[in-house]
Protein backbone atom coordinates (compact mmCIF):
# COMPACT_ATOMS: atom_id res chain seq x y z
CA UNK A 1 0.00 0.00 0.00
CA UNK A 2 2.81 2.43 1.49
CA UNK A 3 5.10 1.44 -1.86
CA UNK A 4 1.97 1.87 -4.30
CA UNK A 5 1.21 5.76 -2.70
CA UNK A 6 5.24 6.19 -3.00
CA UNK A 7 5.30 4.60 -6.49
CA UNK A 8 2.18 7.08 -7.33
CA UNK A 9 3.60 10.00 -5.54
CA UNK A 10 7.15 9.97 -7.42
CA UNK A 11 5.07 9.90 -11.21
CA UNK A 12 3.03 12.85 -10.09
CA UNK A 13 6.20 14.42 -8.97
CA UNK A 14 7.61 13.59 -12.32
CA UNK A 15 4.66 14.58 -13.99
CA UNK A 16 5.04 18.12 -12.52
CA UNK A 17 8.32 18.87 -13.67
CA UNK A 18 7.31 18.07 -17.18
CA UNK A 19 4.69 19.91 -16.96
CA UNK A 20 6.37 22.70 -15.90
CA UNK A 21 9.83 22.24 -17.87
CA UNK A 22 8.01 23.25 -21.41
CA UNK A 23 6.32 26.59 -19.88
CA UNK A 24 9.53 27.31 -18.55
CA UNK A 25 11.76 27.21 -21.79
CA UNK A 26 8.48 28.96 -23.50
CA UNK A 27 8.93 31.84 -20.59
CA UNK A 28 12.98 31.86 -21.02
CA UNK A 29 12.97 33.72 -24.79
CA UNK A 30 10.39 36.51 -23.30
CA UNK A 31 12.51 36.57 -20.30
CA UNK A 32 15.30 37.65 -22.71
CA UNK A 33 13.41 39.58 -24.96
CA UNK A 34 12.54 41.79 -21.72
CA UNK A 35 16.16 42.17 -20.69
CA UNK A 36 16.94 43.39 -24.36
CA UNK A 37 13.85 46.01 -23.70
CA UNK A 38 15.30 47.41 -20.82
CA UNK A 39 18.61 47.11 -21.86
CA UNK A 40 17.69 49.80 -25.15
CA UNK A 41 15.09 51.41 -22.42
CA UNK A 42 18.11 51.90 -20.34
CA UNK A 43 20.24 53.44 -23.16
CA UNK A 44 17.04 55.69 -24.21
CA UNK A 45 17.25 57.19 -20.86
CA UNK A 46 20.88 57.35 -20.45
CA UNK A 47 21.71 58.13 -16.71
CA UNK A 48 18.43 57.98 -15.16
CA UNK A 49 18.34 54.05 -16.53
CA UNK A 50 22.01 53.41 -14.39
CA UNK A 51 20.45 54.95 -11.87
CA UNK A 52 17.59 53.22 -11.59
CA UNK A 53 19.69 49.67 -12.23
CA UNK A 54 22.38 50.14 -9.61
CA UNK A 55 20.92 51.93 -6.72
CA UNK A 56 17.74 51.08 -6.35
CA UNK A 57 17.27 47.39 -7.55
CA UNK A 58 16.32 46.74 -4.28
CA UNK A 59 18.72 43.51 -4.25
CA UNK A 60 18.75 41.95 -0.92
CA UNK A 61 21.17 39.70 -1.75
CA UNK A 62 22.13 36.81 0.16
CA UNK A 63 19.41 37.44 2.66
CA UNK A 64 16.30 37.31 0.32
CA UNK A 65 16.92 33.06 0.23
CA UNK A 66 15.37 33.68 4.01
CA UNK A 67 13.56 37.00 3.52
CA UNK A 68 9.87 36.93 2.92
CA UNK A 69 8.41 38.24 -0.08
CA UNK A 70 5.21 37.96 -2.56
CA UNK A 71 6.72 35.26 -4.30
CA UNK A 72 7.42 31.37 -4.89
CA UNK A 73 10.56 30.79 -6.06
CA UNK A 74 11.14 27.86 -8.78
CA UNK A 75 13.93 29.58 -10.37
CA UNK A 76 15.01 27.76 -12.97
CA UNK A 77 11.64 27.65 -14.06
CA UNK A 78 10.57 30.77 -12.95
CA UNK A 79 8.47 32.58 -10.38
CA UNK A 80 5.00 32.14 -9.29
CA UNK A 81 3.49 35.45 -8.14
CA UNK A 82 1.27 35.91 -4.98
CA UNK A 83 -1.73 37.71 -4.70
CA UNK A 84 -2.02 41.25 -2.85
CA UNK A 85 -4.32 42.31 -1.02
CA UNK A 86 -4.15 45.86 0.25
CA UNK A 87 -7.01 47.54 3.19
CA UNK A 88 -6.33 51.04 2.08
CA UNK A 89 -7.12 54.90 3.53
CA UNK A 90 -8.98 56.09 -0.16
CA UNK A 91 -8.79 59.38 -1.10
CA UNK A 92 -12.36 60.45 0.20
CA UNK A 93 -11.45 59.35 3.38
CA UNK A 94 -13.59 56.16 3.58
CA UNK A 95 -11.40 52.83 3.90
CA UNK A 96 -10.95 50.37 0.62
CA UNK A 97 -10.31 46.94 -0.03
CA UNK A 98 -8.18 45.92 -3.05
CA UNK A 99 -7.37 42.89 -4.49
CA UNK A 100 -4.77 41.70 -7.23
CA UNK A 101 -3.72 38.70 -8.62
CA UNK A 102 0.16 39.60 -8.32
CA UNK A 103 2.46 42.57 -7.70
CA UNK A 104 2.93 42.75 -11.73
CA UNK A 105 -1.16 42.95 -12.15
CA UNK A 106 -0.92 45.88 -9.24
CA UNK A 107 1.61 47.97 -10.54
CA UNK A 108 -0.24 47.65 -13.82
CA UNK A 109 -3.21 48.93 -12.58
CA UNK A 110 -1.48 52.11 -11.92
CA UNK A 111 -3.19 52.47 -8.83
CA UNK A 112 -0.04 51.18 -6.99
CA UNK A 113 3.73 52.30 -7.59
CA UNK A 114 7.22 51.15 -5.62
CA UNK A 115 8.87 52.95 -2.91
CA UNK A 116 11.47 54.55 -3.09
CA UNK A 117 14.24 52.67 -0.95
CA UNK A 118 16.07 55.34 0.59
CA UNK A 119 13.71 57.75 1.15
CA UNK A 120 10.61 57.73 3.38
CA UNK A 121 7.46 58.63 1.43
CA UNK A 122 9.03 59.44 -2.01
CA UNK A 123 8.20 56.88 -4.73
CA UNK A 124 10.12 55.97 -8.01
CA UNK A 125 8.84 57.32 -10.99
CA UNK A 126 7.35 55.65 -13.92
CA UNK A 127 10.10 54.70 -16.08
CA UNK A 128 11.89 53.49 -12.93
CA UNK A 129 8.56 51.54 -12.17
CA UNK A 130 8.59 50.35 -16.07
CA UNK A 131 12.26 49.21 -15.53
CA UNK A 132 11.51 47.51 -13.12
CA UNK A 133 8.68 45.70 -14.35
CA UNK A 134 10.83 44.71 -17.15
CA UNK A 135 13.81 43.43 -15.61
CA UNK A 136 14.36 40.34 -15.91
CA UNK A 137 15.31 39.32 -12.14
CA UNK A 138 11.90 40.61 -11.01
CA UNK A 139 13.08 43.57 -9.74
CA UNK A 140 9.92 44.66 -8.55
CA UNK A 141 8.69 42.22 -6.22
CA UNK A 142 11.79 43.45 -3.83
CA UNK A 143 10.29 46.94 -3.20
CA UNK A 144 7.50 48.07 -0.44
CA UNK A 145 4.44 49.10 -2.50
CA UNK A 146 2.64 52.26 -2.27
CA UNK A 147 -0.28 53.93 -3.35
CA UNK A 148 0.31 55.76 -6.59
CA UNK A 149 -1.58 59.16 -6.44
CA UNK A 150 -4.15 60.00 -3.50
CA UNK A 151 -4.82 57.28 0.00
CA UNK A 152 -2.84 55.10 1.30
CA UNK A 153 -2.29 51.50 2.39
CA UNK A 154 -3.65 50.63 5.73
CA UNK A 155 -3.04 47.38 6.14
CA UNK A 156 -0.90 44.99 3.73
CA UNK A 157 -3.21 41.61 3.69
CA UNK A 158 -0.72 40.30 1.18
CA UNK A 159 -0.36 36.67 1.22
CA UNK A 160 3.55 36.09 1.55
CA UNK A 161 5.77 33.47 0.54
CA UNK A 162 6.24 32.67 4.76
CA UNK A 163 2.37 32.26 4.98
CA UNK A 164 2.17 29.84 2.22
CA UNK A 165 4.71 27.71 4.36
CA UNK A 166 3.26 28.45 7.40
CA UNK A 167 -0.41 26.82 5.93
CA UNK A 168 1.46 24.05 3.91
CA UNK A 169 3.03 23.39 7.53
CA UNK A 170 -0.08 23.12 8.90
CA UNK A 171 -1.76 20.89 6.30
CA UNK A 172 0.96 18.90 6.36
CA UNK A 173 0.73 18.59 10.16
CA UNK A 174 -2.63 17.66 10.46
CA UNK A 175 -2.69 15.30 7.18
CA UNK A 176 -0.08 13.04 9.08
CA UNK A 177 -1.62 13.09 12.38
CA UNK A 178 -4.96 12.71 11.80
CA UNK A 179 -3.76 9.72 10.22
CA UNK A 180 -1.77 8.34 12.66
CA UNK A 181 -4.52 9.21 15.08
CA UNK A 182 -7.18 7.03 13.05
CA UNK A 183 -4.68 4.31 13.53
CA UNK A 184 -4.21 4.37 17.28
CA UNK A 185 -8.17 5.06 17.31
CA UNK A 186 -8.39 1.47 15.40
CA UNK A 187 -6.82 -0.07 18.04
CA UNK A 188 -3.31 -0.45 15.39
CA UNK A 189 -0.10 0.58 18.22
CA UNK A 190 -2.48 -0.32 20.95
CA UNK A 191 -3.17 -3.61 20.82
CA UNK A 192 -0.46 -4.74 18.57
CA UNK A 193 2.49 -2.93 17.49
CA UNK A 194 2.63 0.01 15.23
CA UNK A 195 3.28 -0.63 11.68
CA UNK A 196 4.83 1.81 8.89
CA UNK A 197 7.63 4.35 9.12
CA UNK A 198 5.79 7.08 9.83
CA UNK A 199 3.94 5.41 12.58
CA UNK A 200 6.97 4.02 14.34
CA UNK A 201 8.91 7.87 13.91
CA UNK A 202 5.77 9.65 15.54
CA UNK A 203 5.45 7.37 18.53
CA UNK A 204 9.54 7.43 19.45
CA UNK A 205 8.91 11.06 19.54
CA UNK A 206 5.65 11.42 21.52
CA UNK A 207 6.77 8.89 24.01
CA UNK A 208 10.17 10.55 24.01
CA UNK A 209 8.10 14.03 24.32
CA UNK A 210 5.68 12.19 27.36
CA UNK A 211 8.94 10.78 29.23
CA UNK A 212 11.48 12.93 28.95
CA UNK A 213 10.06 16.21 28.58
CA UNK A 214 6.35 17.17 30.06
CA UNK A 215 6.46 14.23 32.63
CA UNK A 216 9.95 15.76 34.33
CA UNK A 217 8.99 19.52 33.68
CA UNK A 218 5.33 19.50 34.30
CA UNK A 219 5.00 16.94 36.99
CA UNK A 220 1.27 15.29 37.20
CA UNK A 221 -0.44 17.70 35.77
CA UNK A 222 1.50 16.91 32.24
CA UNK A 223 -1.63 15.83 30.53
CA UNK A 224 -3.31 18.91 30.29
CA UNK A 225 0.04 20.92 28.59
CA UNK A 226 0.84 17.71 26.30
CA UNK A 227 -1.30 18.41 23.42
CA UNK A 228 0.14 21.69 23.13
CA UNK A 229 3.35 20.57 23.17
CA UNK A 230 3.01 18.05 20.56
CA UNK A 231 1.53 20.18 18.39
CA UNK A 232 3.95 23.11 19.15
CA UNK A 233 7.02 20.19 18.11
CA UNK A 234 5.57 18.73 15.33
CA UNK A 235 5.04 22.09 13.95
CA UNK A 236 8.22 23.35 14.44
CA UNK A 237 9.90 20.13 13.21
CA UNK A 238 7.79 20.07 10.07
CA UNK A 239 8.11 24.01 9.39
CA UNK A 240 12.00 23.08 9.86
CA UNK A 241 12.23 20.19 7.68
CA UNK A 242 9.73 21.82 4.75
CA UNK A 243 12.97 24.58 4.33
CA UNK A 244 15.09 21.93 3.88
CA UNK A 245 13.52 20.86 0.75
CA UNK A 246 14.58 21.81 -3.03
CA UNK A 247 12.69 25.13 -3.49
CA UNK A 248 11.59 25.15 0.11
CA UNK A 249 10.47 27.72 2.27
CA UNK A 250 11.43 28.12 6.28
CA UNK A 251 8.27 29.23 7.70
CA UNK A 252 10.24 29.27 11.15
CA UNK A 253 13.10 31.53 9.61
CA UNK A 254 10.40 34.29 9.91
CA UNK A 255 10.35 36.18 13.34
CA UNK A 256 6.71 36.66 13.26
CA UNK A 257 5.80 33.13 12.88
CA UNK A 258 8.53 32.19 15.91
CA UNK A 259 7.37 35.27 18.26
CA UNK A 260 3.67 33.57 17.66
CA UNK A 261 4.47 29.99 18.97
CA UNK A 262 6.47 32.22 22.15
CA UNK A 263 3.31 34.34 22.44
CA UNK A 264 1.21 31.06 22.94
CA UNK A 265 3.90 29.82 25.20
CA UNK A 266 4.19 33.06 27.12
CA UNK A 267 0.04 33.55 27.42
CA UNK A 268 -0.26 29.71 28.33
CA UNK A 269 2.67 30.29 31.27
CA UNK A 270 0.99 33.36 32.37
CA UNK A 271 -2.70 32.17 32.42
CA UNK A 272 -1.78 28.90 34.33
CA UNK A 273 0.53 30.43 36.67
CA UNK A 274 -0.88 29.58 40.57
CA UNK A 275 -1.44 32.36 43.11
CA UNK A 276 2.37 31.03 44.73
CA UNK A 277 4.03 31.75 40.99
CA UNK A 278 2.53 35.40 40.93
CA UNK A 279 3.37 35.79 44.74
CA UNK A 280 6.86 34.99 44.17
CA UNK A 281 6.96 36.89 41.26
CA UNK A 282 5.94 40.15 42.96
CA UNK A 283 6.26 39.82 45.81
CA UNK A 284 9.58 37.27 46.58
CA UNK A 285 9.03 35.96 50.18
CA UNK A 286 12.29 35.47 52.28
CA UNK A 287 13.99 38.41 50.53
CA UNK A 288 15.04 41.67 52.10
CA UNK A 289 12.73 44.87 51.76
CA UNK A 290 15.64 46.76 50.26
CA UNK A 291 16.15 44.49 47.61
CA UNK A 292 12.78 44.11 46.38
CA UNK A 293 12.86 47.06 44.32
CA UNK A 294 15.34 45.97 42.42
CA UNK A 295 14.45 42.47 42.13
CA UNK A 296 10.67 42.40 41.30
CA UNK A 297 11.20 44.61 38.04
CA UNK A 298 13.89 42.21 37.21
CA UNK A 299 11.77 39.36 37.97
CA UNK A 300 8.82 41.24 35.70
CA UNK A 301 11.24 41.96 33.09
CA UNK A 302 12.67 38.24 32.97
CA UNK A 303 8.06 37.43 32.20
CA UNK A 304 8.68 39.04 29.20
CA UNK A 305 12.60 38.16 28.16
CA UNK A 306 12.00 34.10 28.20
CA UNK A 307 9.26 34.37 25.12
CA UNK A 308 11.48 36.46 24.04
CA UNK A 309 14.32 34.89 23.81
CA UNK A 310 12.58 31.75 22.68
CA UNK A 311 11.14 33.52 19.90
CA UNK A 312 14.57 34.61 18.63
CA UNK A 313 16.44 31.65 18.95
CA UNK A 314 14.31 29.69 16.88
CA UNK A 315 14.33 32.56 14.27
CA UNK A 316 18.00 33.03 14.35
CA UNK A 317 19.05 29.47 14.42
CA UNK A 318 16.55 28.73 11.38
CA UNK A 319 17.87 32.12 9.53
CA UNK A 320 21.35 31.92 9.85
CA UNK A 321 21.35 28.46 8.55
CA UNK A 322 20.31 29.25 5.48
CA UNK A 323 22.20 32.35 4.80
CA UNK A 324 25.26 29.98 5.67
CA UNK A 325 24.20 27.11 3.35
CA UNK A 326 23.57 30.08 0.58
CA UNK A 327 26.63 31.85 1.41
CA UNK A 328 28.60 28.72 1.11
CA UNK A 329 27.22 27.61 -2.52
CA UNK A 330 27.74 31.84 -3.34
CA UNK A 331 31.80 31.08 -2.54
CA UNK A 332 31.60 29.40 -6.58
CA UNK A 333 29.99 32.28 -7.57
CA UNK A 334 31.97 34.83 -5.95
CA UNK A 335 35.59 32.91 -6.75
CA UNK A 336 34.14 33.01 -10.63
CA UNK A 337 33.45 36.61 -10.94
CA UNK A 338 37.06 37.44 -9.36
CA UNK A 339 39.63 34.85 -10.40
CA UNK A 340 37.84 33.81 -13.34
CA UNK A 341 36.23 30.48 -14.59
CA UNK A 342 38.91 28.12 -13.71
CA UNK A 343 39.56 29.39 -9.69
CA UNK A 344 35.83 29.37 -9.50
CA UNK A 345 35.67 25.71 -10.78
CA UNK A 346 38.40 24.34 -8.50
CA UNK A 347 36.10 26.02 -5.85
CA UNK A 348 33.51 23.72 -5.96
CA UNK A 349 35.78 21.13 -3.90
CA UNK A 350 35.74 22.99 -1.12
CA UNK A 351 32.38 24.37 -1.56
CA UNK A 352 30.17 21.89 -2.07
CA UNK A 353 31.58 19.23 0.45
CA UNK A 354 31.19 22.40 3.20
CA UNK A 355 27.52 22.93 1.81
CA UNK A 356 26.38 18.92 2.58
CA UNK A 357 28.15 19.17 6.11
CA UNK A 358 26.15 22.05 6.73
CA UNK A 359 23.36 20.71 5.02
CA UNK A 360 24.08 18.14 7.57
CA UNK A 361 23.96 19.94 10.78
CA UNK A 362 21.09 21.68 9.49
CA UNK A 363 19.09 18.42 9.06
CA UNK A 364 20.36 18.13 13.24
CA UNK A 365 19.21 21.80 13.96
CA UNK A 366 16.08 21.36 12.62
CA UNK A 367 15.42 18.96 15.16
CA UNK A 368 17.28 20.08 18.41
CA UNK A 369 15.75 23.27 17.79
CA UNK A 370 11.90 21.99 17.75
CA UNK A 371 13.23 20.08 21.04
CA UNK A 372 14.54 23.14 22.80
CA UNK A 373 11.47 25.38 22.36
CA UNK A 374 9.08 22.90 23.31
CA UNK A 375 11.32 21.55 26.44
CA UNK A 376 11.83 25.21 27.14
CA UNK A 377 8.61 26.00 26.65
CA UNK A 378 7.53 23.19 28.97
CA UNK A 379 10.11 24.45 32.14
CA UNK A 380 8.66 27.78 31.74
CA UNK A 381 4.55 26.15 32.02
CA UNK A 382 6.27 24.09 34.90
CA UNK A 383 8.00 26.59 37.07
CA UNK A 384 4.69 28.39 36.86
CA UNK A 385 2.64 25.51 37.96
CA UNK A 386 4.77 24.90 40.67
CA UNK A 387 3.28 24.15 44.09
CA UNK A 388 6.11 25.76 46.15
CA UNK A 389 5.47 24.19 49.79
CA UNK A 390 8.84 25.27 51.30
CA UNK A 391 8.65 23.51 54.54
CA UNK A 392 7.34 20.50 51.77
CA UNK A 393 10.57 20.86 50.29
CA UNK A 394 13.28 21.18 52.91
CA UNK A 395 12.05 17.54 54.02
CA UNK A 396 12.18 16.67 50.20
CA UNK A 397 15.37 17.60 50.40
CA UNK A 398 16.98 15.86 53.37
CA UNK A 399 15.35 12.61 51.94
CA UNK A 400 16.66 13.13 49.31
CA UNK A 401 19.91 13.62 50.29
CA UNK A 402 19.67 10.10 52.39
CA UNK A 403 18.17 8.55 49.37
CA UNK A 404 20.72 9.96 47.56
CA UNK A 405 23.45 8.08 49.62
CA UNK A 406 24.50 4.99 47.39
CA UNK A 407 25.64 7.25 44.21
CA UNK A 408 27.89 8.83 46.75
CA UNK A 409 29.21 4.90 47.72
CA UNK A 410 29.95 4.39 43.92
CA UNK A 411 32.13 7.51 43.86
CA UNK A 412 33.78 6.61 47.08
CA UNK A 413 34.25 2.97 45.58
CA UNK A 414 35.91 4.91 42.31
CA UNK A 415 37.99 7.08 44.32
CA UNK A 416 38.95 3.65 46.84
CA UNK A 417 39.93 2.01 43.22
CA UNK A 418 41.92 5.22 42.19
CA UNK A 419 43.99 5.15 45.50
CA UNK A 420 45.11 1.59 44.71
CA UNK A 421 45.82 1.84 41.18
CA UNK A 422 48.42 5.14 42.10
CA UNK A 423 50.69 3.28 44.08
CA UNK A 424 50.79 -0.27 42.71
CA UNK A 425 51.35 1.59 39.28
CA UNK A 426 49.39 -1.59 37.60
CA UNK A 427 45.53 -3.21 37.88
CA UNK A 428 45.41 -4.79 40.79
CA UNK A 429 42.30 -6.74 39.23
CA UNK A 430 43.90 -8.82 36.65
CA UNK A 431 41.23 -11.14 34.92
CA UNK A 432 38.49 -9.68 34.19
CA UNK A 433 38.42 -6.15 34.35
CA UNK A 434 35.77 -5.62 32.10
CA UNK A 435 33.30 -6.30 34.78
CA UNK A 436 33.69 -3.20 37.14
CA UNK A 437 31.36 -4.32 39.72
CA UNK A 438 33.61 -7.74 40.41
CA UNK A 439 36.74 -5.57 39.68
CA UNK A 440 35.51 -3.34 43.08
CA UNK A 441 35.39 -6.18 45.17
CA UNK A 442 39.18 -8.07 44.41
CA UNK A 443 39.80 -4.62 44.67
CA UNK A 444 38.66 -4.45 48.13
CA UNK A 445 40.51 -7.45 49.36
CA UNK A 446 43.90 -6.19 49.74
CA UNK A 447 43.07 -2.93 51.71
CA UNK A 448 41.43 -5.23 54.16
CA UNK B 1 34.56 55.72 6.98
CA UNK B 2 30.64 56.90 6.78
CA UNK B 3 28.20 56.10 9.88
CA UNK B 4 26.43 52.63 7.93
CA UNK B 5 29.90 51.51 7.00
CA UNK B 6 31.01 52.33 10.85
CA UNK B 7 27.74 50.48 12.26
CA UNK B 8 28.25 47.40 9.77
CA UNK B 9 31.67 46.96 11.37
CA UNK B 10 30.15 47.58 14.48
CA UNK B 11 27.56 44.76 14.63
CA UNK B 12 30.37 42.54 12.83
CA UNK B 13 33.08 43.18 15.62
CA UNK B 14 29.18 42.93 18.30
CA UNK B 15 28.34 39.57 17.12
CA UNK B 16 32.06 38.00 16.65
CA UNK B 17 32.51 38.64 20.36
CA UNK B 18 29.07 37.52 21.53
CA UNK B 19 29.70 34.15 19.71
CA UNK B 20 33.34 34.05 21.37
CA UNK B 21 31.74 34.58 24.42
CA UNK B 22 28.35 32.47 24.46
CA UNK B 23 30.79 29.59 23.08
CA UNK B 24 32.93 29.66 25.97
CA UNK B 25 29.98 29.64 28.34
CA UNK B 26 28.62 27.05 26.28
CA UNK B 27 31.74 24.43 26.20
CA UNK B 28 32.44 25.28 29.99
CA UNK B 29 28.59 24.10 30.47
CA UNK B 30 28.84 20.72 28.52
CA UNK B 31 31.72 19.26 29.40
CA UNK B 32 31.12 18.83 33.09
CA UNK B 33 27.77 17.98 31.86
CA UNK B 34 29.19 15.23 29.58
CA UNK B 35 31.65 14.15 32.75
CA UNK B 36 28.64 13.84 35.13
CA UNK B 37 26.68 11.95 32.88
CA UNK B 38 29.23 9.60 31.67
CA UNK B 39 30.23 8.98 35.86
CA UNK B 40 26.42 8.94 37.05
CA UNK B 41 24.55 7.75 33.62
CA UNK B 42 21.41 7.28 35.81
CA UNK B 43 21.03 11.00 36.36
CA UNK B 44 21.32 12.26 32.91
CA UNK B 45 18.26 13.43 32.53
CA UNK B 46 18.45 15.62 35.63
CA UNK B 47 21.78 16.62 34.30
CA UNK B 48 20.51 17.26 30.56
CA UNK B 49 17.36 19.56 32.16
CA UNK B 50 19.55 21.91 33.56
CA UNK B 51 22.07 22.01 31.38
CA UNK B 52 19.91 23.10 28.76
CA UNK B 53 18.03 25.94 30.88
CA UNK B 54 21.70 27.40 31.74
CA UNK B 55 22.50 26.56 28.21
CA UNK B 56 19.33 28.74 27.08
CA UNK B 57 20.24 31.31 29.43
CA UNK B 58 23.50 31.61 28.33
CA UNK B 59 22.32 32.16 24.42
CA UNK B 60 19.46 34.70 25.72
CA UNK B 61 22.89 37.11 26.00
CA UNK B 62 24.17 36.06 22.61
CA UNK B 63 20.68 36.62 21.33
CA UNK B 64 20.68 40.09 22.46
CA UNK B 65 23.84 40.53 20.91
CA UNK B 66 22.26 39.28 17.92
CA UNK B 67 18.85 41.86 18.21
CA UNK B 68 21.33 44.69 19.08
CA UNK B 69 23.80 43.75 15.42
CA UNK B 70 20.53 43.32 13.08
CA UNK B 71 19.02 46.53 14.63
CA UNK B 72 22.65 47.98 13.89
CA UNK B 73 22.22 47.05 10.22
CA UNK B 74 19.11 47.44 9.00
CA UNK B 75 18.30 50.72 10.74
CA UNK B 76 21.53 52.02 9.38
CA UNK B 77 21.88 50.11 6.11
Amino acid sequence: MTTLLRRSLAVLAAGLVLAVAPAAAQSAPDSESAQQHSNAQQSSHGGEGDHAEEENTGNPGAVSHSADGNYLNFEPFGIVELPRLFLTNTAGGGIGFEAFGSSKAALKSGEYTLAHPDSAGASLTDTQVQDALASSHHDYLYFTMQKAGAGSILVDFSITRHLVAVFATALLLVILALGVARRYKRGLGREEAPRGTWQNMVEVMIVFMRDEVAKPALGRHYKSYLPYLLTVFFFILIGNLLGLLPWGITATSNIMVTGTLALFTFLITQFSGTAEYWKHTLNPPGVPWFVKPFLVPAEIIGLFTKPLALAFRLFGNMMSGHIVLISMIGLIFIFTAQFGVGIGTGSIIVSVPLTIFMYGIKLAVSFIQAYIFVILSALFIGLAIEEHEDQHDEVDETEAVEAGSRPHDDIDGFMDRSEHFGPQGKRMVSGDGETAPAGQTAISQPAG
Amino acid sequence: MNAAALAYLGAGIGIAGAALGAGIGIGNLAAPAMEGTARQPEAANDIRTSMIISAALIEGVAIIAEIVAILLVFTTG
